[in-house]
């Protein structure tokens, strides 16, 4: 079988690999670098850098651990980007090694469809080129969303693609869109020792977690003096020489060295001959595909952001698995239901399943368990004590349907949560396994607990 | 000691009242069961406040714990100095770890407030 994918990033790359396993033979052709938003501008890059004001937020705290410095701890924000363009190239050198193992054609240009079974391909200098396949799966993307008032000039105006590439700490910075990227931004700018304003449309900051989690974020912001302004929008924004100027809605006035535009994302699947072959798309561009990732023409699939919802790279990788085995005649669902996400602020926050507000939204009698880390020896042992964990669970059923984490090393507490949700276990399945001690997991083992209020290290209320 | 000179509510908050302003604390027995206090998110000032609701939050090293308004106002002025040094609330709850001040809206509710020696009964109760 011959399969085209166009774009290797997590759902093209990860698609391409799993078909040349079965033995497709298989063409990826991409117009900018393997790797995608993921390892190119997204999940990698702002991960390295964090992994750099993590450690400056650390050295801060040396003298409470007992360690003695001679000297300040300073950032250079030139050299952590040099450090997270050298891991960037380091993966990127990876994927491409790993494409060529298993004899995947890599086409570096940018392709378009011309029918079902055919795309070409031009690259800068070269002739246009024709690719024949049974099959294409579209894994195009997508790029951060554009707002007219202020459009990205690189300088002033910043998209996050443009900030992970500043070598100069801004004095201050406005950051448009209270959303993951714009949290995680707020975070590094403000560890770096920027001033750092939020901006958020709707009534709180992470509106898609669960509220407790948006409540806790909100109090370690303040801590952090991240300025969080909710339920606002703009009535003006102009970029000037010096600066950004904003003035809000109820007439506050907010100047800015920068301002970062984190408003969302856009759908990459305009120009690449998806009108021209048929193929459907949703109103905001998004492609539209079944469960088995296919789109409405045969022979046609799309995975990752460009077909919209979760923009997740291993979402992307999942839907592209699936979108492969499929093309050589499998039958695979996308399941959404048990999907984990992590978001890097400080502290991490990570969670899978169902929100307790999106339970009362279905009418689902839910229960709910708390413990917070500030409790835990462990917690207390490496200087981390904020944040919590949430276990919602099946008032009938005691079934884990969504665990809410926001504290230290979330992101690797979440593994376990994920697959309690996808197996179906209660919460007295979680209570009852024996957790190490001293650990972080142990937070999962009480929140567990709280559930039926067996916590044991929860004082009686 | 409780002073005799403060009212308390239930959720171990007190106030004293001059005029028609209330200072709001918590009590010796919260700071107590509470531990060392390393934050507090201050209610802001202007914000109207209904008596039983939160105004504020107290993180210690081992729980986290709603402030809770023990008379219904306006928030006039906040203890400032509490956002750099919160343990001050450990160590002179009704004194230099007073809270905020609140322009009461109805002066009868501090009358159905404890006194000091109600309080001190109500948590005798509360530890058995």
């Amino acid at each position: 079988m011959k399969l085209a994918i166009l774009g290797a990033g997590p759902g093209g790359y990860v698609a391409a690999i799993r078909a040349a396993q079965s033995g497709a033979q298989v063409t990826i052709i991409e117009e900018r670098e393997v790797g995608g938003t993921c390892l190119n501008r997204g999940c990698i890059p702002t991960k390295a850098i964090i992994a750099s004001t993590e450690l400056l937020s650390r050295a801060r705290e040396l003298d409470s651990f007992g360690l003695e410095s001679s000297g300040e701890i300073l950032p250079n924000l030139a050299r952590i980007v040099d450090r997270k363009n050298t891991i960037v190239a380091t993966q990127i050198k990876g994927i491409r090694n790993l494409l060529k193992s298993w004899k995947i054609t890599l086409k570096e240009g940018r392709g378009v469809l011309s029918s079902p079974n055919r795309l070409s391909v031009s690259s800068g200098s070269g002739p246009m080129e024709t690719i024949d396949a049974e099959n294409i799966i579209v894994a195009t993307g997508s790029r951060p969303y554009q707002i007219p008032a202020l459009p990205f000039d690189g300088k002033r105006v910043l998209s996050s693609d443009h900030a992970l590439g500043l070598t100069e700490i801004p004095k201050s910075i406005l950051i448009i869109g209270a959303g993951v990227i714009g949290c995680e931004f707020a975070c590094i700018f403000r560890e770096l020792g920027s001033e750092v304003t939020l901006l958020e449309k709707l009534p709180r900051a992470l509106a898609t977690e669960d509220i407790e989690i948006s409540e806790v974020l909100a109090r370690e912001f303040r801590k952090k003096k991240i300025r969080l302004i909710t339920n606002t929008n703009t009535d003006r924004m102009e970029a000037g020489a010096d600066g950004v100027h904003v003035v809000l809605i109820d007439g506050r006035e907010i100047f800015a060295e920068k301002a970062l535009v984190a408003v969302g994302r856009a759908f990459n699947s305009e120009g690449i001959g998806l009108e021209e072959v048929g193929v459907k798309k949703g109103i905001c561009g998004e492609v539209l595909t079944d469960g088995k990732m296919q789109t409405n023409i045969p022979g046609v699939y799309a995975v990752g952001d460009v077909v919209g919802g979760l923009l997740l790279a291993h979402v992307a990788s999942t839907e592209g698995m699936i979108a492969a085995a499929n093309t050589l005649g499998g039958d695979e669902h996308m399941d959404y239901s048990s999907i984990p996400s992590a978001i890097y602020t400080s502290p991490e926050i990570a969670s899978v399943g169902l929100r307790e507000f999106q339970a009362d939204e279905r009418g689902i009698k839910v229960k709910t368990g708390h413990f917070q880390f500030r409790a835990l020896a462990k917690a207390h042992v490496l200087g981390e004590i904020d944040g919590l964990v949430k276990v919602v669970s099946d008032a009938l059923t005691d079934r884990v349907l969504g665990v809410h984490i926001i504290g230290p090393r979330a992101s690797d507490l979440i593994a376990e949560a994920a697959l309690a949700v996808r197996t179906g276990l209660r919460t007295s399945d979680i209570a009852e396994t024996i957790h190490a001690h001293p650990t972080l997991p142990e937070a999962m083992q009480e929140a567990s607990e709280d559930v039926s209020g067996t916590a044991i290290h929860i004082a009686k209320r | 000691m409780n002073p005799d000179d403060l009212r308390y509510h239930k959720e171990h908050t007190w106030v004293k009242v001059s005029g028609r302003k209330a200072t709001v604390g918590i009590t010796d027995y919260a700071q107590e069961a509470l531990g060392d206090i390393v934050y507090i998110d201050l209610p802001e000032v202007e914000a109207e406040v209904e008596i039983n609701a939160e105004i504020g939050e107290i993180e210690s090293t081992k729980a986290t714990s709603s402030i809770i308004a023990p008379v219904s106002g306006k928030i006039v002025e906040i203890n400032e100095d509490l956002a750099e040094s919160p343990e001050v609330m450990n160590e002179d709850p009704y004194g230099k770890g007073w809270i905020a001040v609140i322009e009461l809206e109805d002066g009868s509710e501090v009358d159905e407030l404890m006194d000091a020696s109600e309080y001190t009964k109500y948590v005798e109760e509360e530890i058995k």
